[in-house]
Parts: C-alpha cells; sequence; structure tokens
C-alpha cells in the first residue's frame, strides 16, 4: 500500500468521521463549558427542527430551557469537575430533549423518549474542554415496555383489570383504609345462567356478552372504582370510601341497568341477569382476602335464594 | 488458592496507595460540596488485597453493617479498571431526595415509590463513584469510562449475578471508605476494586507518582 503523509492521513481521517458524526443514528451535541453548543449533528438538527447553523455559538438554554433543572446543571458539573458519565435513562427521566414522538405500535407519547448519555471530551493534555450528550431514540422500547405492563395487568377479552391486579389492589385499599379508618367496600358480581347463553348462542356470543356487560359497567361506576374480571363470568367491583349501604345501592343500580339492557349479537337479542353480593370492611376484618370471602358468600347466598338481586354481609 | 498467580502487592505500594486515597478522597469531598453541593464526610481509606474468590464472603461480612442494604454497582475502565460498589442501608433512596434539592423531584407522588428510590440511588450513586474514581485517576494521570450504574437489591437474582461476574481466580485489591452524608445522616460503604489487569499498571502509576518524591 503507497505510504500516506500524516498530513493527508489525518485529514481523511476527519473527513470520515465528519460524515460518521452526520450519518449515525444517534443524537449527537457537543457543548463547551459555558454551555454553549459546539457540534449539532444532523440527526440532532433532524428531530429538533434546529439547524446546526442556527444553534452552534449559542447557549443550549436558549434553545432549550427546559435544561436549566438542578439535575442537568448537577450532572453537567460533575461531568466537568470529575470527568464523570451522566446517564439519563427513558424510564426515569423520559427525555432530555423535547422531540415530537414517532409513536408506533399505537401508543401516545407526547415526546420522544430518549436514552441519554453524558461524558466528558479532553484535550491533548488530558484537560476536559467540552461535554457530549449522546440521545438514543428508545420511544419503542418504551412502547414494549408499556403494552407489557397493560398486558400483565388488563383481561385480554374485556379490556378490564385482571384477578392478580384485583388481589394487589385490594392488597393495598386494605391496608390505607383500614389505617385511616375509611369505610371501603366490594361487590361481587355473577352473571346468571351464562353457561346456557354459550351453549345456546356460541361462545362468539358469549365473550361478546362479557365485553359488553364489562363495559356497560365501567361507564357507570367512578373511575376511583376498581373494576376486574374475578374469573369466567365473575366480576369484582373495589369501591374506595364507599360504605355498605351506598354499595348496596349501586349494586341495585347495576343490577337493573343489566336486567333492562338488550345485548344484540348479530341478529339475536339477548338478555341477562346478574347476582351480587356486597361487603364492606369492618374493624374485625383481617385481611383483603376476607373481604372477598364474605362477598363471594353474600354473592352465593344470592344465587342460592334465587339469582338476580343483590345481598350485603 | 492459586497464590502464584497473585502478583505481590508490597506494603510501600499499598502505603502510597493509601496515600493517594487519602487526597483524591479529600478533593472529591471539596468539590462535592463546593460545586455541587453535595455534602459527604469520607473517613480515612483502607486498602486491602484479596483473592476474588473471596470477595462474597467479604462483601456479605462488611455488608452486615445493615440487615437490609442497597447497592449501587459501576464499572469502569481505562488503564484503571474495575468495579465500585456503593452499600446503602435499605430505603435510604427518600431519604437522598433531600439532599439532591430537586424541584421536579416533588413530583415523585406520580411515580412508583420503588422507582423514585432507584433514581436516587443512580444518580447520587453515579455522583459520589465518579468523583472519588475521578479524583484517584486524575491523580494517576490517566482517565477511565463508565458502565451506567445498577442498583442491586441483596437477596434478588442480580446480587447473585453481580457476586458470580467476578472471576474467583483473580486478585482483587478493595480501596474502602465509610462515608456519612451530612445532612441527612446516612452511613454507607464505598468500595473499588480493580481486577488483575489493572494491578500491573496501577503499580507502575504508584512508582510513577513517587518520582518527584524519590
Amino acid at each position: 500500500m503507497a505510504s500516506e503523509s500524516p498530513a493527508s492521513f489525518y485529514g481523511t481521517l476527519r473527513m470520515i468521521f465528519a460524515q460518521i458524526f452526520d450519518m449515525v443514528n444517534v443524537g449527537i451535541v457537543i457543548l463547551d463549558k459555558e454551555l454553549k453548543v459546539y457540534k449539532w449533528n444532523r440527526w440532532m438538527e433532524i428531530h429538533s427542527k434546529i439547524s446546526a447553523q442556527e444553534i452552534i455559538g449559542a447557549s443550549v438554554f436558549d434553545f432549550f430551557p427546559n435544561l436549566k433543572n438542578p439535575r442537568f446543571l448537577r450532572n453537567v458539573k460533575s461531568v466537568l469537575t470529575f470527568g464523570n458519565f451522566a446517564f439519563f435513562s427513558q424510564k426515569l427521566h423520559k427525555y432530555i430533549f423535547p422531540f415530537k414522538a414517532n409513536n408506533s405500535l399505537g401508543t401516545d407519547f407526547k415526546h420522544m423518549r430518549q436514552s441519554c448519555t453524558m461524558g466528558p471530551l479532553r484535550d491533548e493534555n488530558n484537560r476536559i474542554q467540552y461535554v457530549y450528550i449522546m440521545v438514543q431514540d428508545v420511544t419503542d422500547v418504551a412502547a414494549y415496555e408499556q403494552k407489557l405492563i397493560e398486558m400483565s395487568i388488563k383481561d385480554g377479552l374485556t379490556g378490564v383489570y385482571n384477578r392478580g391486579f384485583l388481589e394487589n389492589r385490594l392488597a393495598e385499599d386494605f391496608e390505607r383504609h383500614k389505617r385511616y379508618m375509611r369505610p371501603l367496600s366490594i361487590i361481587m358480581q355473577d352473571i346468571d345462567f351464562f353457561k346456557r347463553i354459550n351453549d345456546t348462542y356460541s361462545h362468539p356470543c358469549g365473550d361478546y356478552v362479557l365485553k359488553n356487560f364489562a363495559s356497560l359497567i365501567v361507564s357507570t361506576i367512578r373511575k376511583v372504582d376498581i373494576f376486574a374480571r374475578y374469573g369466567g363470568e365473575e366480576f369484582c367491583c373495589v369501591l374506595p370510601e364507599t360504605g355498605i349501604e351506598s354499595a348496596k345501592k349501586l349494586a341495585e343500580h347495576l343490577r337493573k341497568k343489566i336486567e333492562n339492557e338488550i345485548f344484540r349479537f348479530n341478529e339475536t337479542e339477548i338478555k341477562i341477569t346478574i347476582s351480587q353480593g356486597v361487603a364492606e370492611l369492618k374493624k374485625e376484618t383481617v385481611s383483603g382476602e376476607e373481604l372477598l370471602r364474605r362477598a363471594d358468600d353474600a354473592l352465593y347466598e344470592a344465587k342460592e335464594t334465587g339469582r338476580n338481586k343483590v345481598v350485603g354481609k | 488458592m492459586k497464590i502464584e498467580c497473585r502478583p505481590a502487592f508490597s506494603d510501600e505500594e499499598k502505603e502510597i496507595l493509601q496515600e493517594i486515597m487519602n487526597i483524591a478522597f479529600g478533593n472529591a469531598t471539596a468539590d462535592l460540596a463546593e460545586l455541587i453541593d453535595i455534602y459527604v464526610e469520607l473517613n480515612a481509606p483502607s486498602i486491602q488485597v484479596l483473592g476474588i474468590g473471596d470477595l462474597p464472603d467479604y462483601l456479605i461480612r462488611r455488608m452486615k453493617l445493615h440487615t437490609e442494604t442497597s447497592i449501587v454497582a459501576q464499572n469502569f475502565w481505562g488503564d484503571f479498571k474495575g468495579s465500585s460498589i456503593l452499600v446503602l442501608p435499605n430505603r435510604s433512596g427518600r431519604s437522598l431526595i433531600a439532599i439532591l434539592d430537586d424541584d421536579e423531584m416533588n413530583d415523585f407522588s406520580m411515580k412508583p415509590v420503588a422507582g423514585q428510590e432507584k433514581e436516587v440511588l443512580m444518580e447520587v450513586g453515579n455522583i459520589l463513584i465518579g468523583a472519588c474514581v475521578g479524583k484517584v485517576c486524575e491523580l494517576l494521570n490517566t482517565f477511565v469510562t463508565y458502565t451506567p450504574p445498577q442498583v442491586i437489591l441483596r437477596n434478588s437474582d442480580e446480587y447473585s449475578a453481580f457476586i458470580e461476574s467476578f472471576d474467583p481466580s483473580q486478585t482483587a485489591i478493595i480501596m474502602e471508605t465509610v462515608f456519612r452524608f451530612q445532612k441527612i445522616d446516612i452511613n454507607g460503604l464505598l468500595l473499588l476494586i480493580t481486577n488483575q489487569e489493572a494491578i500491573e499498571w496501577l503499580q507502575k502509576a504508584l512508582h510513577h507518582f513517587m518520582e518527584p518524591y524519590e
């Protein structure tokens, strides 16, 4: 290979690095010690819609006043003082630069989720002269994570909370309400003769009824109430700050509403009724499970004594 | 025990390293207070040379300071390379919020508790470890890069994985100090553990450091 002069070797290298700087799928910002922008790569230009020409030489705070916060300043100082690296993960910080998110997977993040690293850049005497910030778009990862969390707490068919979530929430609510001696009630619900719907009209029709039943309940209860599918055709409402009398009233209201509702699946009109058991947190109640058990006993009694009714314990 | 592969680290070298750590940690506390408003007191550091195989037991012994502990671990590499471990009493994340003095932290009620604690532990750990390692490096005329900090809870899979990540056939130099946050009275333990590859380099750097005085 023909030998290159050192000058042309470094010239070529510089040219290559300058191209890579603008080609990589990562945002790169270089700030000087006064936190003025020294370099701003193409990725940053595209996502910020601010050209390098515009921003270079300006204080980064002129364009991103949101960075003027103790955390960012503290980390910059630790990079400049100790040669530290600072890490801003999307889990904890969501983003450093507020860029528009490219929402895939049906999420609706207002801003691009970013994982950022900050570190020192030194001169030939090993003195720190600049700070670099690398910005990675991790919106997709954040979206997957959000989906996973949703999947782990929601029932796939009806979209309401699942049994696992209900049990955890009930345990927390139980502790809180017991400590502050606040009222807490739950309603256990079961759709009467649900098996007949499946047997008579098919499983898709049964699924349709379950889904529509669940959304009808969700649209009736308060935002603070937790509604979950406990299993099969059994559902449960957790009602914070609610005594047994109000809980029974609500259950009765729901009972009537369901009784009067006509579920239309294709051409078929289906009517259902529900049995409900209501229980309230008492001084002697020792756990959320006990509360569930009492509501379940009440539900059993409602079933045994004629269905389509509310029994409170 | 493979004693033969353990390079000797003389008492003299230990003393020099001890001295370097005294200066470095002193500088680190001064800069942390002056520039970043984090006030810590670092005790005089101590130095141990151990087989890495003995490290898990050593850590367990040292961490008995507290029944439950949180660990922030971070690796650094360059000429000087190894791991740093910050050991804090469990649930100290919440108290550490007080030393950070952030408005941003006020929206903490919106985030799950475990997440908040982790956030603070990582941030404080990263700064503290970086300050101490950075100052040692400065005196030894080198610099290092860091991996992101990791919060590890004792009695977790992460902890076992962390312990298993050390190669038991190697030797470690452990630089250890007890520190205390002034405002909130929390004590912790900071360990810098170099691995075998770095020991030879460290010996040279130590002698280089002493040259002007010899």
